[in-house]
């Protein structure tokens, strides 16, 4: 680990002045940054804590949405009986992610600055565009099982590794930040990126920006929401592929839909085409399939992460059939 | 629930509480990376990032320059033997001019911080000419490309009985893979050395093998071997994985040069890259059998992938051979097993040690057997099992109870596990929601296997024990002292039992195992109870003869700290006889001896003890979505007697459940030489929520050559759990699966 | 830079940190308390569970800096006056100890676990210690101990 200074932030504005100038990096729960650091992958100057700063309020807003602080523990904010009843799949993405010990500490604002888990990220040994740009993307020809199938570029190929942030894709999440300008906000849409020429860039967060809250806006058909993940064993693994959906079904025809993958691209990827595909269909198996085949068109996988179609494919079939069913 | 305790003082075949224990669960145990010495400095390694290449040069420029650095060593600073190795000394301790594999160690440094020490070691800079690796062992056994000088096959066994051109009716053939599998110990490679004033060195070192690690250390330092002590510091886990020297030389070393203490402890990522690991392997079979599925013949080519230096290959790939039919009787074997150098990690013993890689192979083709005549896959098991005074296909005959039959019935006979429930937690994909169980199919399967216990070929296994009876505090206390390493396994609780019984006295203290008693051999190989526990029953013996002879009686046991007829009749106080004079017998023991392998035809007697289990396996598997959940599984095995039945099942419980591992998840993977998932988060193991509950079904049928009648325990459970479970999936999918681990994308296609 | 925290209900104060040390570090090599293990140093095991303000974390990702001030619980402070916590009891008769290396992260993460949820089903114990890794014991008698200490 390369030399660092330590710093606790007393107030966001001043954090966020600090940090403005290079090399410096906040630290939340610190469940990704510590370990990244002890890997070499970032190398920060100077940490700012921010986990002194009075960022961990949950409000229940009276329009039906949610605000919450970005220092919220994701344990915290899992449990949380408002969120269970108006955002199940948020919940649902919470507890399906890492272990019980990292929930407790990890942040709801840390959790959508998670970076990648691919394996040449990680190592410092290895090319990537990501972490070293222009170094060339060593997982395109390598170990890409777990990699992306829609979205990527010839750059870069790293999948998002949040299951959070799905869900918050799902809900039209919007980020709230401060900024040297001032208080700023953006929707989670434009805050992830897919990785095109710029695979450095995990987000379009501005530079030195501090995320202060997540607002969850009223969204009826979350309601009627959930997530389902598969990995590679029972729990405290990152995803193979996951599905967030919000389903309406009235009369055996699709009233509204909402969907978004996981662990398939650089960011969230919310199926707007699948979604299109079944508005206002009736609620079959057969459309639900075609639906998911027309989102998955787009998919260009690797040599050895092609399974991910079908898989995803078949995961939409999975939950939006249960959610056909239980709104019986 | 197994909670059979009862108060210290209990003999064998109780179950008292560890004498460890009380540490363990207060957090006051002291592992090899807990310990601490006044002005200790701590060690750091450089490795390879290379699977092979050339060294040009090396600059220790940087790192010596940096402040807290207090000694910077290379190859050229190994003060003796260059070479190591278990069975064969080809493994550097530094590397010499060239690399052999992606993680191979280069330089060493010592210094006040590990942050220190690790920063130092990424300032050296040395400079390679990278060489294509040699990556494919099928291929590199003819290949003129070699890792070392003396080619690329480390060890062809061939196994040659009855006909060889014997023909069958029904014939199955299929080829078979088994991943790369990590012991996955918690406890990092680690250990603390400390220079004596004589010159010499005291190592506190975490490994299965003390005195193996003591004649390649002292050869390695260039030292005589009674400079060099070594002291069992607290294991967390081995498997195999610390049967081999990993940090040992280079601890020294640092000590030796620095005048100072040194620690070193592996990094998670360091320890993928620091030990053996099971051997990858590609077979081949054919089973040919009659109309009635009786085996006619079995032909199998196995190449296991040594990686770039020996460890114990040798050895690992004449079981995978000589075990490579299983369980059963066969009249016609060509078995042709190869082990093979190449630049992938080094291989070397993992818990099976060869057994598991055949076993998956053979298991799975007893099933398309099955299937192929349609006969129920248990029925074909038990119309070829194996029996007592059957020969293996070494021309061995099986002396002493072998119950295959048995096992394969009463895992058939056991309860099924129940339906599925309504807790969703209970389904493939666990806590995550995943599935609702529209896609869920349930299978189940079955699988046997053997295992040789003990070292083989002829190799003198034996272990020492010492036993020392005297009176403390007035009462009647035994000191047992050897130098097996307690690996976790209970060890200490048997030994201090075997002394109860044999000695008649409460008040037992294990001492630290160190090299100032003779070697005990390896904790590996299921053997540890057997060998070590018979060399304290043997010392046992030794003291209470000692004990009669003092008292001059010949017609008395040892009970209760008194002398006592065969009537009950009590002759005298061991305290009155012992006075102040304590008793003190160290023993040798030895199982009976094991022969090489004719080195043409496989024929030998070359196994001491076969020991067998059975499983069964329930699974529900998400069709769609290629999500397993092993839902119970049930195992029978015959231990011939549980010394400490809560610790035999344990053992069994443990060792079904690295089996679990390598049959759904457990794979280091190897790209070009390259380790792609050095740590917890993409080497996945089982968690509580993969394994689960079992129905362990303990079989005690006494082996009259072995101390107490007892069979190694400890890897059989690995053994056969991994092809049961895949047999509950292919059950379930109606998919091939040759090759394990079995993971999502190969149960959804692509 | 100087650390204050409190460890095991005890003042502590741990000098000469440098920055990039952990509190597992801190704990292991500054305050003489090795019972929370290093079995990974990234979270992704569970053998350094401790308690930070009465939750449960890994201590090797909670930076030396961010634990000033703070309350720490080792497995070493769990024993009371009478002896050994009824989890660290059960483990040791319910044979959950093999090796060990896994036990104080469990024994900590179970000792929360029946704090919040005192009769736990089976899923429940399975889903609260999944953040634990175990390589012995194959977890059959780390869920007998579980219900063993629930029990007692």
């Amino acid at each position: 680990m390369k030399p660092f200074a330590y710093q606790r932030a007393e107030a966001a504005d001043s954090a966020v002045a600090t940090i403005s100038r290079t090399g410096a990096a906040y630290l939340a729960g610190g469940t990704n940054i510590v370990d990244l650091m002890k890997l070499g992958v970032t190398a920060p100057d100077l940490l700012i804590d921010v986990t002194g700063l009075p960022l961990r309020d949950i409000e229940a807003l009276p329009d039906g949405g949610m605000r919450v602080g970005a220092l919220t523990a994701n344990s915290d904010l899992a449990t949380d009986p408002v969120l269970r009843t108006r955002f199940p799949a948020v919940a649902l993405a919470l507890l399906s992610g890492a272990s019980a010990q990292l929930r407790n500490r990890a942040t709801i604002g840390g959790n959508l600055l998670q970076r990648t888990r691919c394996r040449y990220f990680v190592d410092v040994t290895k090319s990537c565009n990501k972490r070293r740009p222009g170094a060339g993307c060593a997982a395109r020809e390598g170990e890409h099982t777990d990699l992306a199938i829609l979205g990527a570029s010839e750059q870069c190929v790293a999948t998002n590794p949040s299951d959070l942030a799905v869900a918050l894709a799902l809900v039209d999440a919007r980020v709230e930040l401060l900024t040297e300008g001032g208080p700023a906000s953006m929707s989670v849409h434009e805050f992830f990126r897919l990785p095109g020429d710029r695979p450095e860039r995990d987000t379009n967060l501005p530079p030195g920006a501090l995320i202060t809250a997540v607002v969850l806006p009223a969204t009826p058909i979350a309601r009627m929401s959930t997530y389902r993940k598969v990995r590679d064993r029972s729990s405290f693994a990152f995803a193979a592929g996951s599905v967030a959906a919000a389903l309406d079904v009235r009369d055996g025809v699709v009233q509204d839909v909402r969907l978004a993958y996981g662990a398939v691209a650089h960011r969230p990827w919310r199926a707007y085409a699948a979604e299109r595909s079944l508005r206002g269909a009736p609620a079959t198996v057969d459309n639900f399939e075609r639906a998911a085949d027309e989102e998955l068109a787009a998919a260009k996988p690797l040599r050895d992460n092609g399974y991910k179609v079908p898989l995803i494919r078949n995961l939409t079939v999975g939950v939006l059939r249960g959610m056909t069913e239980a709104s019986w | 629930m197994s909670t059979t305790t009862v108060g210290a003082g209990a003999g064998i075949g109780t179950s008292p509480l560890r004498p460890d224990g009380t540490l363990k669960v207060t957090g006051e145990f002291a592992f090899s990376s807990d310990l601490w010495a006044d002005r200790m400095l701590w060690g750091a390694t450089l490795r390879s990032p290379h699977p092979r290449a050339r060294i040009v040069g090396i600059d220790l420029t940087g790192a010596v320059a940096t402040t807290g650095v207090h000694a910077v060593l290379t190859a050229e600073d190994v003060p003796g033997k260059k070479l190591y190795g278990l069975e064969h000394a080809d493994q550097p301790v530094l590397a010499m001019g060239q690399v052999r594999y992606a993680g191979e160690p280069v330089a060493i440094v010592a210094a006040d911080h590990p942050e220190t020490a690790r920063r130092a070691a990424a300032a050296i800079v040395v400079e390679y000419e990278v060489l294509p690796p040699i990556t494919d062992p099928v291929a590199a056994i003819d290949a003129e490309e070699t890792v070392h000088d003396r080619g690329n096959l480390l060890r062809h066994v061939p196994i040659r009985k009855g006909s060889l051109e014997a023909t069958a009716p029904v014939v199955v053939t299929g080829e078979y893979e088994v991943g790369m599998q990590d012991q996955a110990f918690l406890g990092p490679e680690s250990g603390l050395a400390i220079p004596a004033e004589d010159g010499g060195v005291d190592l506190f070192i975490a490994t299965q093998w003390l005195h193996g690690d003591l004649g390649q250390v002292a050869d390695c330092l260039g030292l005589p071997p009674s400079k060099v002590r070594l002291s069992l510091a607290g294991v967390g886990g081995a498997f195999g994985g610390r049967e081999d020297v990993s940090m040992q030389v280079h601890a020294c070393m640092l000590a030796l040069h620095t005048g100072r203490p040194v620690k070193m402890v592996y990094s998670r990522e360091e320890s993928f890259h620091g030990h053996v690991h099971r051997h990858p392997a590609r077979m081949w079979y054919e089973h040919g059998a009659d109309l009635d599925g009786r085996l006619v013949y079995v032909k199998a080519r196995i190449v296991l992938d040594g990686g770039a230096y020996a460890s114990t290959s040798m050895a690992v790939v004449a079981n995978a051979t000589t075990l490579g039919v299983g369980p059963y009787k066969v009249p016609n074997v060509v078995v042709d097993g190869y082990a093979v150098y190449t630049n992938n990690p080094p291989c070397g013993a993992m818990r099976g040690f060869g057994a598991v890689q055949a076993c998956f192979a053979y298991e799975s083709q007893m099933d398309k057997l099955a299937a192929a005549l349609g006969l129920d896959p248990v029925d074909v098991r038990v119309r070829n099992a194996l029996e007592p005074g059957d020969t293996m296909p070494t021309g061995q005959v099986v002396h002493g109870p072998a119950p295959v039959a048995d096992l394969l019935d009463r895992v058939r006979a056991a309860a099924p596990p129940a339906q599925r429930g309504d807790d969703l937690r209970e389904l493939p994909g666990g806590v995550a929601n995943t599935t609702h169980g529209e896609g869920v199919r349930r299978g189940v399967g079955y699988g046997i296997g053997i295992k040789n216990v003990g070292f083989s070929e002829g190799f003198d296994d034996y272990s020492t024990a010492r036993v020392r009876l005297e009176v403390v505090g007035g009462e009647p206390a035994a000191v047992v002292h050897t130098a097996a390493a307690e690996v976790g396994q209970g060890l200490v609780t048997i030994q201090a039992q075997i002394v109860r019984t044999e000695l008649g006295v409460e008040q037992v203290t294990v001492a630290t195992a160190d090299t100032t008693v003779g070697s005990a051999g390896s904790s590996s190989a299921s053997r540890q109870t057997y060998v070590t526990g018979g060399a304290v029953k043997a010392a046992c013996e030794a003291v209470r003869a000692a004990v009669l002879r003092r008292a001059g009686r010949d017609d008395v046991t040892l009970r209760g700290g008194r002398l006592v007829t065969e009537g009950g009749e009590v002759v005298a106080d061991l305290v009155d006889v012992l006075g102040d004079r304590p008793i003190e017998e160290t023993v040798e023991w030895r199982h009976k001896p094991t022969h090489p392998l004719d080195p043409r035809t496989g024929q030998g007697d070359a196994h001491v003890q076969y020991a067998f289990a059975a499983h069964r396996a329930t699974v529900d598997v998400d069709v769609e979505l290629g999500l397993v959940r092993v839902v119970e599984i049930a195992t029978a095995q015959d231990v011939g007697r549980a010394l400490h039945p809560q610790s035999v099942r344990g053992q069994i419980a443990g060792g079904t459940a690295q089996g679990l591992g390598l049959a759904v998840m457990e794979e280091i993977q190897v790209v070009d030489g390259l380790i792609r998932n050095p740590s917890f988060t993409d080497y996945l193991i089982p968690t509580i929520l993969d394994v689960p509950p079992m129905r362990i079904d303990v079989l005690e049928l006494g082996d009259p050559s072995a101390p107490y009648g007892l069979r190694g325990v400890g890897e059989p459970p690995t053994i056969s759990s991994t092809p049961a479970i895949v047999a509950a999936i292919r059950a379930a999918t109606g998919l091939a699966l040759n090759r394990v681990p079995v993971r999502p994308e190969h149960l959804t296609g692509t | 830079m100087r650390v204050n925290l409190t460890v095991n209900g005890e003042a502590r104060q741990a000098d000469d940190v440098w920055p990039g040390e952990s509190l597992l570090y801190v704990l292991r090599e500054r305050l003489g308390l090795p019972g929370a293990k290093n079995a990974c140093e990234q979270g992704e095991c569970g053998s350094c569970t401790v308690y930070l303000d009465g939750t449960p974390v890994c201590a090797c990702l909670v930076a030396a800096g961010q634990a000033e001030h703070r309350d720490v619980r080792t497995v070493e402070g769990l024993p009371g006056p009478d002896g050994l916590d009824p989890v660290q009891q059960a483990f040791l008769s319910a044979g959950a100890v093999q090796c060990g290396f896994c036990t104080p992260g469990l024994v900590v993460a179970v000792h929360d676990l029946l704090a919040r949820n005192p009769t736990p089903s089976d899923p429940d114990i399975r889903e609260a210690l999944a953040g634990n890794l175990c390589r012995c014991t194959g977890y059959e008698n780390i869920v007998a101990a579980v219900k063993l200490a629930a029990g007692a």
